[in-house]
């Protein structure tokens, strides 16, 4: 139970929020009614949320919202380099029960009259024909495919997840605002926003009836699960990418709904149908939910500059060889010119009345709709007809225009009267939102999600809402800067409380899960490169403060190790070779945190974080919250080196980091092909740092201070002491080093470990015959069990160091995408 | 008017290429004013899948797949056309264009013959303010939509220059357009700006100019190479009229149509992947034959 206020705090707190709650007057308000009363069901809510003692301020919700960014929550706006973090507001929408039938059915009937829409556009096109929908009504959209004309859904289903925006116009009815039938986003992010809601306030979830969110993304798993043709089939979630402003809500369903994270260049159209390119070759993708807009799918039929898509796959699709969903095509939907006609067209496909009645639209387009627009300019909002048509990207009030611009608008308006729609400008119903610690009205729509199951059209009882600073707010967009909240459905009866628990008849037991696709290999190979990197130089730098503040190793002439330490780092790319600092310190700040040096601590660490920021769905949370972390220390610390002393903090710091991303690795992470990736990119780094290590500083000549340096960074200082008691001699470290394979540092326990991994990872084919990275490692491997310390100079090490590179590139060749089995694809270029 | 038509492109790749995917849009398409006699489409290395389909314009597509390795790739089109465009009509007497744009929406025709696939700008024929002006300057009210486009397409060809080395296939039509030079694609595309600046539908026309070099007059730009112009649709009564802003004519028998799209990224003869990590040189070559004339122009 939650630590209860001291009494008579809470109903204080819910009377001054309700005495400075104040609705905009004309406009309906969930919480207060039409008599200025609250609601029976926000006042309940609202008792209970004011008994947090913290409920009025951060502390509860920050922490949860810290969660958030610790898991990379966050949404990124096209082009910006930095992460915004999430705005999500405390209280949710809350929903009753009865009110909710209501939306969940005029939503089903809505989905179900978009896809009687698509079938008749891309089929028989009886209703352009017969005169109901003009020609050009379709036409103008971009979204419009000529080549899906006559093709028939693999699935029989044009659409699989829709959405409908709604908002809650003067009348208090809903109004549907837009409807989203490409690709909707937003179910992912309606999932994290409950995930934090719920965490930061348990007791007050658990005790209204709150609907669960998860049957309803269990049911479109199966859903999409039986649009294939097999009984276990490979679905994929097809993204454009880390740089798409929803990328962490695509990476986020595809881990919880347990679909791969597909780009474009993952997938091969071959044969009719498509595959995914995995460690162990081709594989079918039966089911893709997409997340690119259907004119990038397809290069060699489509947009033909799109890098986003994959060459051939509309002709799978027409080979019937992969359900795509929704059907390229379905985003002609989303044209506002059709508003006007849906209370037609649901009246003639469906033989019903629009249960929700869209925002008055008026398509231009026609001679008399124009008229009317033209003559109630100055009231009415003027948006495009078709996304990206018209004068302006977004609705605009010819209120808000200078003359210029309505003179403008006025002609184009007047000769391309069908780029153009007019709205009737309806102020959106504000609900509660808390502002520094004040309830306040906020305009908010609504999205609503239905996916099409086993069962049927299925509503998620919730939704993506989004909430807007301004208070005359129509059209909300993330991308200004709007807030978002967790929407309840609330029962007065307890709901089911149905786990995701499948009877033991439904599942078949299985260890594995499918093949890696080749990206994912990739990007976890050069993350435990990354890593292991990262670990190297902060060593360097350690050794490189040691020796600056250690007064006995100036016995041996400190300023001698210095240069050795301080030419590996100039090698490594952490330090600029060529200017050389004023202090010695300055080189172990630079080392650190110069960001511009490719080898620096700083560099490599933001690598590591970008490497991983494109497979998330991979990582555990703990796995990113620790990275995020490592990069947050590290960006906090730079302006803070004063000392040799405060450099070392820094980067034990790290190592502890470090350290635990090391533990989560070998102690969480399965071992699946996936971890043996990570574990290869670190173990072929890690060899091959030694090596240089090793030649620079146990060569021939070396002195005690080398050695003993070499031990450190090998961090192999106590192994020695226990086993030899005569100090330092160059065979021995030498041997223990890189030799002795029971030392888990050595070179050779690398190679061996490297050797385990290829011996069970799949070969492309079957013949018996070694592949290449194998007739590599295999030779480097029995050189080093059968050398000997003594003659181990530093160009045969060199030769080593030089096969585990070879090594890392017949890696990338055998198993990435860069790799020989498949050569980038080149467009075909000029005007022939 | 009979044509023997031979359409050859070579791709040279510096490296061996193991795998390609292409889709040729290179089989001309009968209509009302030409006739397909007969048409083959020749792929050397032989292709390993050979995929003909209908394509959204409502010529034939074809998708070919080679995949063993080759170092040159040979696509050649031949065809034998008979053209024969109907007399134009009384240009004063056709309709007067505003009627043509409420018509043009209005359609009830989702066909690639009907207007409505052609009233809206592209990625490649964008709505440019200044060419919409520039335009705007032939279309007074009231004027029949056939006498209009007629001058617009005189004007473009008075106006502009005609320069090869000025434009590239990518150069953007508010470029050229500023710039005032350009080859038979730029003035296709800036007066396809133009008219759907004001709402009326226009097509982009890919394919070929007969060469006819008569004593004294100069020889027709465009000729023996792949050509560009429009079709505007001019009402439900005349229909679609060929406009070659090139050469300041309406398109007559000397103009065989091979394919027509919105702009030119509907109509490019040949998309295509390959695998392949080295350069490509591309070469075309073209020859357009009329059966009844033993001399004929070569490419």
């Amino acid at each position: 139970m939650a630590p209860r206020p001291p009494a008579g705090a809470s109903p204080e707190r819910l009377s001054q929020w309700l005495a400075g709650y104040r609705p905009l007057p004309g406009v309906p308000d969930e919480l207060f009614d039409a008599a200025g009363k609250p609601r029976g069901h926000w006042l309940g809510f609202l008792r209970e949320f004011a008994s947090y003692p913290d409920a009025d301020s951060d502390g509860r919700f920050g922490m949860a919202a810290r969660h958030i960014r610790d898991s990379g929550a966050s949404y990124r706006i096209y082009g910006e380099e930095t992460e915004r973090s999430w705005p999500l507001d405390p209280l949710p929408l809350i929903i009753p029960q009865a009110e909710w039938d209501q939306i969940a059915a005029g939503v089903t009937q809505r989905a179900e009259l978009m896809e009687a829409i698509l079938r008749d556009i891309y089929g028989e096109g009886r209703l352009v024909n017969e005169g109901v929908l003009p020609a050009a009504a379709i036409t103008g959209s971009p979204d419009f495919l000529r080549a899906m004309r006559g093709v028939a859904p693999p699935a029989g289903r044009y659409l699989q997840i829709y959405a409908a925006d709604l908002g809650r116009g003067p009348d208090g009815r809903w109004w549907v605002l837009d409807d989203r039938a490409q690709a909707p986003s937003g179910a992912g992010y309606a999932l994290e926003n409950r995930l934090v809601v719920s965490r930061a306030y348990p007791n007050l979830y658990n005790r209204l009836n709150v609907h669960r969110l998860a049957p309803f993304f269990d049911a479109l798993r199966r859903g999409m699960a039986a649009t294939a043709d097999r009984s276990e089939p490979r679905i994929c979630l097809l993204t454009p990418g880390p740089f798409s402003q929803t990328y962490f809500e695509q990476a986020h369903l595809a881990r919880y709904l347990g679909f791969l994270l597909v780009e474009g260049d993952d997938l091969v159209a071959r044969d009719g149908k498509v595959w995914v390119r995995t460690i162990a070759g081709l594989k079918r993708a039966d089911v893709i939910l997409r997340r690119v807009d259907a004119d990038f799918l397809d290069p060699l039929e489509l947009n033909a500059a799109s890098r986003l898509g994959t060459p051939g796959m509309l002709e799978a699709i027409r080979a019937g060889g992969v359900t795509v969903l929704n059907m390229p095509g379905s985003g002609v939907l989303e044209s506002r010119a059709l508003l006007s006609f849906m209370p037609g067209l649901c009246r003639r496909l469906l033989g019903e009345e629009l249960k929700l009645p869209n925002i008055a639209t008026w398509w231009c387009g026609q001679a008399a709709e124009q008229a009317l627009v033209e003559a109630r300019l100055d009231e009415l909002a003027v948006a495009p007809a078709f996304p990206g048509s018209g004068h302006f990207a977004e609705p605009r009030l010819a209120a808000d225009l200078s003359p210029q611009e309505m003179a403008v608008l006025r002609q184009r308006l007047a000769e391309r009267p069908g780029d153009f729609v007019g709205q009737e400008v309806a102020q959106l119903s504000t609900m509660p939102v808390l502002r520094d610690g004040q309830l306040q009205p906020a305009p908010f729509a609504l999205r609503v999600f239905a996916a099409v199951t086993p069962e049927g059209v299925r509503i998620l009882p919730g939704g993506f809402c989004r909430t807007s600073d301004r208070p005359d707010a129509r059209v909300i967009s993330m991308g200004e800067g709007a807030r978002t909240a967790d929407v309840w459905v609330v029962d007065d009866k307890p709901v089911e409380r149905l786990s995701l628990i499948a009877s033991g008849d439904e599942v078949k037991v299985r260890r594995i899960l499918g093949h890696l696709p080749s990206r994912a290999a990739d990007n976890l190979f050069w993350l435990g490169r990354y890593i292991e990197r990262t670990e190297a130089t902060l060593r360097l730098v350690r050794a490189l403060c040691s020796s600056l503040m250690d007064s006995e190793s100036s016995l041996h002439g400190r300023g001698q190790t210095f240069e050795s330490l301080r030419r590996v780092l100039v090698d490594w790319g952490a330090l600029d070779g060529e200017t050389r600092p004023a202090r010695a310190l300055d080189s172990a700040r630079d080392a650190l945190h110069d960001a511009s040096a490719w080898g620096s601590v700083t560099y490599l660490v933001r690598s590591a974080k970008r490497t991983a920021s494109g497979m998330r769905e991979r990582l555990s949370a703990d796995f990113w919250g620790l990275l995020v972390d490592l990069e947050g220390d590290l960006a906090g610390g730079a302006n803070e080196i004063h000392s040799e002393a405060q450099a070392l903090e820094q980067v034990e710091k790290a190592l502890r980091h470090l350290a635990g991303l090391s533990g989560l690795t070998q102690e969480n992470m399965n071992r699946v092909a996936g971890w043996r990736f990570l574990d290869m990119g670190r173990r072929i780094e890690r060899g091959a740092n030694t090596c240089q290590l090793a030649r620079t500083l146990a060569h021939d000549a070396a002195t005690i201070d080398d050695l003993d340096l070499l031990l450190d960074l090998n961090d192999s200082q106590i192994t020695y002491r226990a086993r030899y008691l005569v100090g330092l001699a160059l065979n021995a470290v030498r041997d223990l080093v890189m030799l002795d394979p029971f030392n888990t540092r050595s070179v050779a326990f690398q190679v061996a470990a490297l050797k385990d991994h290829l011996a069970v990872l799949p070969t492309l084919q079957e013949d018996g015959i070694l592949e290449e990275p194998s007739k590599i490692l295999l030779p480097l491997a029995a050189e080093l069990e059968t050398e000997d310390a003594a003659t181990l100079h530093a160009d045969k090490v060199k030769t080593y160091e030089a096969a585990l590179m070879r090594l890392s590139n017949a890696v990338a060749d055998r198993f990435f995408l860069q790799g020989a089995n498949a050569v980038p694809t080149v467009k075909l270029v000029g005007l022939a | 008017m009979k044509y023997r038509l031979r359409h050859r492109t070579t791709y040279a790749y510096e490296r061996e290429v193991s795998f390609a995917r292409c889709v040729l849009r290179l089989t001309p398409r009968s209509s009302a004013t030409q006739t397909v006699l007969e048409s083959a489409i020749t792929v050397t290395p032989e292709p390993s899948a050979r995929l003909v389909r209908i394509g959204p314009f409502g010529a034939e597509i074809l998708t070919v797949t080679v995949d063993k390795p080759h170092k040159a790739l040979v696509i050649e089109a031949n065809s034998r056309i008979d053209v024969h465009v109907p007399p134009a009509g009384d240009p004063d007497a056709s309709q007067p264009w505003e009627v043509v744009r409420t018509r043009a929406l209005n359609t009830a025709d989702l066909s690639p013959d009907g207007p409505a696939s052609y009233l809206f700008p592209t990625v490649r024929t964008p709505i440019v303010p200044e060419i919409t002006e520039y335009t705007r300057q032939s279309f007074p009210p009231g004027r029949p939509i056939i006498a209009a486009a007629s001058e617009l397409n005189d004007r473009i060809n008075q106006e502009f220059k005609y320069d090869p080395g000025a434009t590239e296939v990518s150069t953007p039509v508010a470029q050229a357009f500023a710039a005032r030079h350009g080859v038979c694609q730029d003035f296709a595309q800036i007066m396809i700006c133009g008219l759907r600046g004001l709402g009326l539908p226009v097509k982009y026309v890919s394919g070929y100019l007969r060469t006819i070099p008569p004593p004294g007059q100069p020889r027709l730009e465009g000729a023996d190479a792949t050509h560009a112009w429009v079709a505007v649709w001019c009402g439900d009564a005349a229909g679609w009229v060929g406009f070659d802003p090139t050469n300041a004519i309406l398109a007559g028998n000397d103009h065989l149509v091979l394919a027509i799209g919105r702009d030119y990224a509907d109509v490019a003869p040949i998309d295509g992947v390959i695998l392949a990590s080295g350069d490509q040189t591309l070469k075309v070559e073209v020859d357009v034959i009329p059966e009844e004339e033993p001399t004929a122009a070569h490419a």
